[in-house]
């Protein structure tokens, strides 16, 4: 007996051990072998962490005018930076990234953008991930008119482009947050329905549905506890770009005045309302739109990481 | 045998180019295919008596160069409201083959220095200069007017010379201008409001009390100062002080959110009754009197939640949708809208806002606060009218329909080399007198005109294209507010300011060819007056300024 470990040992060396290594635990090891995904996953993590913590970490309340501070911060409008560490005069008041048009921090505004930018991201794709995966799975797997019905339906939606239906949607609703959040998430159900579908199509044939099937499984139990789960891979890597794609709309929205309303600190909106300062006060709209790209880019960065590490052609080159 | 070929051409060519040459000098600027002149015959068109309600009582073409007009109460801003723009005077044939609609909303035909050449809808409105213009010509052949609604992309175009000169300078970028020697900064006198309206047809703002709540919970000299350039003013009075008898009576409130809160409490809105959640509806439009309105009314929005604790949703409207719907009195909660002054006097502000004509922007008119207007409108001079504007103004102070806020400071700017560069304290900048040494005056505004027919337009962009392309019995001297005469060579009125007698000048020619006689000015203005005139219709069929200035209309149809 005191041989087997040897033995397990040499085996894993050669590669060939026997012991059962799950799919996560692979993808997990194939993602932090790549840097550009491990880059996405501590931007995030930061991201997160001031999301969490914006409320200690913000210096000022984002929505609070200086003017009404307490004491009176007599301070321009778009005042620039001030940072007592880089040689600003201590008898100023310190603002990290200067003070919008309407005379509030800018840094602390940036900070609860996070929050709000991270939530659309969530909400939005979660909403269009729970909705698009019935749609698909039940197209998937009952084909037929029910299959066409859902589909053509999708294929109408998909037709147009994404950031006009989400505006003509807000339109309709009335402009404001939650619509925006709703118009967005109507708007990226296609892409999961279609890629559902598609992993639904290729699993209902396999040998262990039909197992499952012959013991006398309900279709419940087929579709979400044998189908499903095993379709689960492309729909993961999806919605991770997902998020990116719905910050960036959502962003666009906002920046056009149908997302967040005033005085809610949103990225898109801060970049919105300085645009005219541009060159006159240029780190509003650079800050808030430094903010989008980072957020977009760890998205995107984790998307690209996590597919190929879902890939499993790609298991070799790893 | 090849040199007289070319000889031959180049006379051919020669002689067809003197040809056109010749034939286009002949040719009116405007055609205006299968219209002809009419011959003149007086006519008259008159109420009954003046118990519609209106200021006019008969309009009259007397002979082919009097036009005699005469009204139902004196009025001694008669001559300023007369030379407004909205009263341009166009052919009556082209008035009547237009319907009053149509090509007249594109094309208007006046008598002004400039036609209209071509209106390229969203991109760029193109003025010619008319050479039988019966005064001094324009100085530049092709005016063109373009608009974009950032003050940034205004002043980049200024600066890279693809424009000659730019309304509203952005209030951060005064500095900019100033210290830039290719271009000059004018500014503009604040003769304007910019108020926070409030439509007493609506809850909770039908209650008085609410409203002067409202007034003293907001700090204006706050917004001013931090959110308005250079020499713009907190308003104490709807009408900006320059204007006589506009700062008669008591100053607005002062700021207090103690007293407001109490009054909140008073009006029934308490713990157990909060106060609802209200709406301010804007136009993200820059204008003098709101050089950065999202700036502006998120600031009231802020102080809104905390000198009152009321929570205020922004709603940003576009433009034309938002005048209209103000227009209607569709709007419930809170408005911010502005008007710059047409002419400098009372009737201009108070008479067009509060009158017996005025729209149902702030809901149901106040009978007092009329009955004061109506009664120093009809006085002759400033010291018989001065009692009645003091009350008027204490009794707006007390029905609060709107909170003045400031009296907005704006600039515009121009390349260095313009000559005759100015800015008008009425917004209507005459071209005509600029010139750059090219033949192309490019000039830059925050919007497109709306339509060109501004007998029913009260936009100030749409304006301001109209007063190059047509013109009023009177005018206003270039960027100056005195009365002036234009088509009107003179005019006098009869010792009880009721009768008015315009003589109109000689030989006065339309771009389309045809010349002016009292019947154009009766026609022109007889359309707007009477209701029931086939061609009452223009783009919207509102025409405000008119039932602003003279009061209801001839013939209104019932309510």
């Amino acid at each position: 007996m005191t041989a087997e470990p040897a033995k397990i040992a040499k085996l894993d060396a050669e590669g060939l051990s026997l012991r059962s290594v799950s799919l996560w635990q692979i993808t997990w090891r194939r993602l932090f072998k790549r840097k550009s995904a491990i880059l996405g996953m501590v931007i995030l993590g930061i991201l997160i962490l001031i999301a969490f913590t914006a409320p200690i970490l913000a210096p000022y309340d984002p929505t609070l005018s200086m003017l009404d501070a307490n004491p009176p911060q007599n301070l321009d409008r778009r005042s620039a930076p001030c940072i007592h560490l880089f040689g600003c005069p201590v008898d100023q008041p310190q603002h990290i990234l200067g003070t919008d048009g309407n005379i509030r921090d800018e840094f602390s505004r940036l900070l609860y953008g996070a929050r709000v930018s991270l939530w659309i991201g969530l909400s939005t794709v979660t909403f269009a991930i729970v909705i698009g995966t019935v749609l698909g799975a039940l197209g998937g797997y009952f084909g037929g008119w029910i299959d066409n019905l859902i589909m053509r339906t999708m294929d109408v939606l998909l037709a147009f482009p994404s950031l006009l239906l989400a505006i003509a949607i807000v339109t309709v609703l009335g402009p404001g947050l939650t619509n925006a959040l709703l118009a967005i998430g109507i708007v990226s159900i296609p892409a999961y329905a279609r890629v559902v579908r598609a992993s639904v199509l290729s699993v209902r044939e396999m040998d262990y549905v039909s197992a499952t099937r012959a013991l006398g499984g309900n279709t419940f139990q087929i579709l979400f506890r044998r189908i499903l789960p095993n379709a689960l891979t492309p729909l993961i890597v999806q919605g991770t770009l997902g998020i990116a794609t719905a910050i960036l709309d959502a962003a666009a929205l906002s920046f056009l005045g149908l997302g967040a309303q005033p005085p809610m600190a949103e990225w898109g909106s801060m970049l919105g309302a300085e645009r005219n300062q541009v060159f006159t006060a240029p780190h509003l709209v650079f800050y808030p739109g430094l903010a989008i790209m980072l957020t977009v880019l760890s998205f995107n960065l984790l998307g690209d990481g996590l597919r190929d590490a879902l890939d499993p052609r790609l298991a070799h080159v790893s | 045998m090849k040199r007289q070929v070319s000889v031959l051409l180049t006379l051919v060519v020669l002689a067809s180019l003197l040809l056109t040459a010749c034939g286009g000098g002949a040719k009116p600027a405007v055609q205006t295919e299968g219209l002809k002149e009419e011959a003149f015959a007086p006519t008259k068109v008159e109420a009954p008596n003046c118990d519609y309600g209106g200021e006019i009582k008969s309009i009259e073409a007397v002979d082919e160069l009097t036009v005699k007009i005469t009204l139902c109460t004196p009025d001694p801003a008669f001559p300023s409201k007369i030379a407004f723009s909205s009263f341009g005077i166009q052919p009556r044939e082209y008035l009547a083959s237009t319907g009053g609609k149509g090509d007249l909303l594109e094309k208007p035909i006046g008598t002004g220095p400039y036609y209209v050449a071509q209106w390229e809808r969203g991109n760029q409105l193109v003025f010619k200069k008319f050479d039988g213009y019966w005064g001094e010509k324009a100085k530049t052949g092709t005016l063109v007017f373009r608009w974009g609604t950032e003050s940034a992309q205004r002043l980049l175009e200024l600066q890279s010379g693809t424009v000659d000169g730019i309304d509203n300078v952005g209030p951060d970028d005064f500095k900019t201008v100033e210290g830039d020697s290719n271009l000059k900064l004018i500014t503009r006198p604040a003769l304007n409001i910019m108020y926070i309206g409030m439509n007493n047809a609506f809850a909770p703002f039908d209650n008085e009390l609410v409203r002067q709540a409202f007034a003293q919970a907001i700090d204006r000299k706050r917004i001013v100062d931090n959110f308005y350039p250079a020499g713009s003013e907190v308003a104490d009075y709807f009408t900006p002080c320059a204007i006589p008898n506009a700062c008669a009576g008591e100053k607005w409130y002062d700021f207090n959110p103690e007293a407001a809160k109490a009054l909140l409490e008073q009006a029934g809105y308490g713990a157990d009754n909060p106060f609802p959640t209200i709406k301010l509806h804007y136009r993200d439009v820059v204008r003098g009197y709101l050089p950065d309105p999202n700036v502006v009314a998120q600031d009231i929005q802020a102080q809104l939640k905390e000198n009152l604790g009321v929570t205020v949703e922004i709603d940003v409207m576009e433009s034309g949708a938002f005048l209209d719907a103000a227009d209607s009195g569709s709007l419930d909660g809170l408005h911010l809208l502005g008007w710059g002054a047409d002419y400098p006097d009372m009737t201009n502000f108070v008479g067009y806002h509060f009158g017996a004509g005025s729209s149902k922007q702030f809901g149901a008119k106040y009978d007092d606060l009329v009955a004061a207007i109506e009664n120093g409108a009809q006085r002759a001079t400033d010291a018989e009218r001065a009692p009645f504007y003091e009350e008027t103004n204490n009794l707006i102070k007390q029905h609060v329909p709107m909170i003045p806020v400031a009296h907005g400071g704006s600039a515009v700017a121009y390349k260095a080399s313009v000559e005759g560069a100015h800015a008008s304290p009425l917004g209507n900048e005459n071209f005509a007198v600029m010139s750059t040494g090219t033949d192309t005056f490019v000039w830059m505004q925050n919007a497109e005109p709306i339509s060109l027919y501004c007998a029913d337009e009260t936009d100030g962009e749409s304006l301001r294209a109209c007063e190059q392309v047509t013109q009023s019995l009177l005018g206003y001297k270039t960027a100056g507010t005195e009365v002036e005469p234009v088509l009107a060579e003179s005019y006098n009125a009869s010792d009880d300011l009721m009768t008015w007698t315009f003589t109109l000048r000689k030989d006065v020619k339309f771009h389309n060819g045809f010349t002016l006689d009292a019947a154009d000015v009766v026609a022109t203005l007889a359309l707007q007056w009477d209701a029931a005139n086939p061609l009452h219709t223009g783009n919207t069929g509102a025409f405000s300024y008119w039932s602003g200035l003279f009061g209801p209309f001839l013939n209104a149809p019932a309510q």
